[in-house]
């Protein structure tokens, strides 16, 4: 590997764009995250910057159990989002539908079904700095080596 | 409103907020001891009670499986909600979690468990099943385990003049079964859980 | 030559200003607001129907997830409806401690309702102040529940865990800092320009208007409505003797006035609630039985009913639950956004009003 691609590795692991998407949740976890940007976690001293605009995403957080509303549309959602990207499931919903998983709910999760997940968060909801955490770990790998995967 | 810029320079002039503008770090991620974690186990014997999975809000949260140590409740992680609940309903004291066990013995609080079994006489066939195959009624007639006649009355369930009744409903471990083995729904177990004050009373 | 065209704007379902997927479809003259209408449906997740034949300690937990935002009141208003129903008596201490805990709540989830509109109307830094803020509330959260937002404290007959003394003192601290911070951000919205000029005149609701759409919570007391609130009927509440907050404004600014004041105006029931809380048992037992009943109480955003229907086992056999919020995005909706002179202030005034889509749609 060329030294270029590991300065560009370490650089962009630095500079993540972060989108959340709620399909269907409590909002519990959808403050937490909230709470991420709090000055008590301050993600963006990570160098990552949450704001919900997808086409400008790297990392996508699903939150909720996957309802009927969201069919077609978060995976519209997912073709927006420009190349690398990756999808982190918070909180228990996006993981097994949590407590709505039972008869006669109306939410189909696991949302790994509908688009690719690449790590998970349980929890329910999980702490801002769990959620943190996780968003740390999987940061590097986003962009790690795109050029080579590419080619 | 005539100086409205004001309060934003008292802001910006108070020495906390300058302490904090130069000085001030993000606090370290730590996750305080009273936060309710996933449960874990405090390594105390397991008598497969199974009164954590009855309490158990979320679905397929908890499991106790056989171990070669003997039986040992396993938490899955991303069905787990974090309540708490089979922490504070297990009698042995299995599970622990944040500071739920320190609470209930400084508090002597705890959740108990009674049950209650409904019969529907107007669906109950007399069938049996149900009797036969509770394992509370097993242990007590040896009888019943393959399909006898109930010799005593200190059965749980029995079944007399074409029905089913329900002699002792303190034996109950609320385990089910009958539910599952009745061809016709007509018994129904329920679970009733309190949260109460004070000692456990010794069985 | 200047021409102005209709256009139907929609905003959302995925908005940043929006922390929930809501879509709301304006009809426009230039920059003008003709008409809004909100288009729901992305998050029914059918909890009721989830909950019918399940007993107090799964329904309890399925309540508390109608809205995590505020989720201690929704655990409350169903535990106190079954004791109500079944009569199950609850210790005095517990009945402070309840109270401690929903205004705890009740401020977190003002203050996050403040923050999401500062942020809304890119004041930042006020924005983060506020959230910062907000941790010290979460911090008293957790240090008495054990948990940041899905508490479930409150159980029939009494809460889960007790206060100890050394956690009023840290409670009683801690008070003290968000008193001061919050009043201080609170003398700052009130006199910030540019606040005043996103914020004053902007979303009028007026009482008469705030009658008709049957708004709730503070965006009903903030069009000179106190009688909304809920907990003047409570008994606790009635013991502890405390007067509801009204402004007569009725636009955004009056919105976030109120909840700033009612944030203080719970810390003063917490401490009041603290200076009276007696010694003695916090459970005192009971299982829900059979019977059927409405009760309802007062969310941070508005009134909050539940219909429930219970058999003899205490099974939920029937349950029907009135969020406030929906009231609210109507009242929004129909009357506030109507004739807001430019969109950029559409989606300040949507979240203004608080709505919560979660437990709209539940
Ligand atoms: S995991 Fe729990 S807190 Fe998070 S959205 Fe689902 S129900 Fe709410
Ligand atoms: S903490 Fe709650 S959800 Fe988790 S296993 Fe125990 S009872 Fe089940
Ligand atoms: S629940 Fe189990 S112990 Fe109780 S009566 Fe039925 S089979 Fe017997
Ligand atoms: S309750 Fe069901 S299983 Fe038991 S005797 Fe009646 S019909 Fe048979």
């Amino acid at each position: 590997m060329s030294i270029l691609q590991s300065v560009k590795n370490l650089v962009r692991s630095k500079s993540i764009h972060v989108a959340y998407v709620d399909v269907g949740s409590c909002n519990g976890c959808d403050i937490e995250v909230l709470a991420c940007l709090s000055p008590r976690y301050d993600i963006e001293q990570y160098g990552i910057y949450v704001h919900n605009n997808p086409r400008e995403a790297d990392i996508l957080l699903v939150i909720g159990a996957y309802t009927p509303g969201w069919e077609e549309k978060l995976h519209t959602l997912w073709e927006k989002i420009p190349d690398p990207k990756v999808a982190i499931a918070v909180g228990n919903c996006p993981i097994s539908g949590c407590l709505f998983n039972r008869p006669h709910t109306l939410v189909d999760p696991p949302v790994s079904k509908h688009i690719p997940i690449a790590a998970e968060v349980p929890g329910c909801p999980p702490r801002p700095t769990e959620i943190l955490a996780a968003v740390l770990s999987v940061a590097p790998l986003v962009f790690k080596d795109y050029e080579v995967a590419k080619r | 409103m005539a100086f409205p810029i004001i309060p934003y320079i008292q802001e910006v002039t108070r020495l906390e907020w300058l302490r904090k503008f130069f000085f001030v770090k993000t606090a370290p991620l730590l996750t305080p001891p009273y936060f309710r974690g996933f449960p874990e186990l405090t390594g105390k014997t397991c008598t497969h009670a199974l009164f954590c999975m009855m309490a158990c809000p979320a679905p397929g949260a908890i499991d106790v499986i056989r171990t070669p140590g003997g039986w040992q409740p396993r938490i899955h992680m991303g069905h787990c909600i974090r309540c708490g609940l089979c922490v504070e309903a297990c009698p042995n004291g299995v599970l622990t979690s944040g500071r739920i066990l320190e609470s209930m013995f400084y508090d002597n609080t705890r959740l108990s468990f009674s049950f209650r079994i409904d019969v529907n006489t107007d669906l109950c066939m007399g069938c049996g099943n149900c009797a036969v195959a509770c394992p509370v009624n097993k242990l007590i007639d040896a009888q019943m385990s393959h399909g006898g006649r109930a010799s005593t009355d200190e059965l749980l369930l029995k079944v007399s003049e074409g029905k089913c009744h329900v002699l002792h409903v303190e034996k109950c471990t609320g385990c089910k079964t009958c539910e599952n083995h009745c061809p016709n729904e007509a018994i129904r177990v329920s679970r009733l859980l309190e949260a109460v004050h004070g000692q456990e009373e010794e069985v | 030559m200047k021409r102005t065209v209709d256009v139907s704007v929609p905003i959302g379902p995925i908005h940043p200003c929006f922390k929930e997927p809501a879509r709301v479809k304006c009809e426009t003259k230039g920059e003008f607001v003709i008409s809004a209408e909100v288009e729901l449906g992305y998050m029914k997740k059918g909890i009721e129907r989830i909950m019918r034949g399940r007993p107090w300690q799964e329904v309890m937990f399925l309540a508390e997830r109608v809205c995590g935002i505020c989720s201690v009141i929704h655990n409350m208003v169903f535990i106190e409806a079954l004791e109500q129903m079944s009569t199950i008596a609850v210790p005095e201490r517990a009945a402070l401690l309840r109270v401690i805990v929903n205004e705890l709540d009740r401020m977190q989830s003002h203050i996050l309702a403040n923050f999401s509109y500062c942020y809304t109307i890119e004041h930042e830094t006020l924005a983060m102040y506020l959230l910062d803020v907000r941790e010290h509330v979460m911090d008293e959260l957790e240090r008495i529940t054990g948990a940041r937002v899905t508490c479930a404290y409150i159980v029939p007959g009494g809460v889960r865990f007790d206060l100890r003394s050394e956690d009023v003192l840290h409670l009683r601290a801690n008070l003290a800092v968000i008193e001061e911070e919050v009043t201080r951000y609170m003398h700052m919205f009130e006199g910030g320009p540019l606040i005043a000029l996103r914020s004053r005149e902007i979303g009028v609701l007026s009482r008469g208007a705030a009658l008709e759409a049957h708004a709730v919570g503070p965006t009903a007391r903030a069009s000179g409505m106190p009688e909304t609130d809920r907990r003047i009927h409570h008994p606790t509440y009635k013991k502890l003797g405390f007067s509801p907050v009204s402004r007569t404004e009725g636009d955004n600014y009056a919105r976030i006035m109120v909840r700033f004041q009612e944030v203080l105006e719970s810390i003063s029931i917490i401490r009041k609630c603290l200076d009276t809380l007696p010694e003695g048992p916090i459970r005192g037992g009971g299982i829900p039985g059979a019977g059927e009943i409405a009760y309802s109480g007062e969310a941070p955003r508005g009134e909050l009913s539940y219909f429930i229907k219970t058999d003899a086992a205490g099974r939920v056999v029937d349950i029907s639950i009135q969020t406030p919020s929906i009231m609210n995005i109507e009242a929004c909706c129909h009357y506030m956004l109507k004739g807001v002179s430019s969109l950029a202030d559409v989606p300040s005034t949507f979240v203004s009003a608080d709505p919560c889509i979660a437990c709209t749609e539940r």
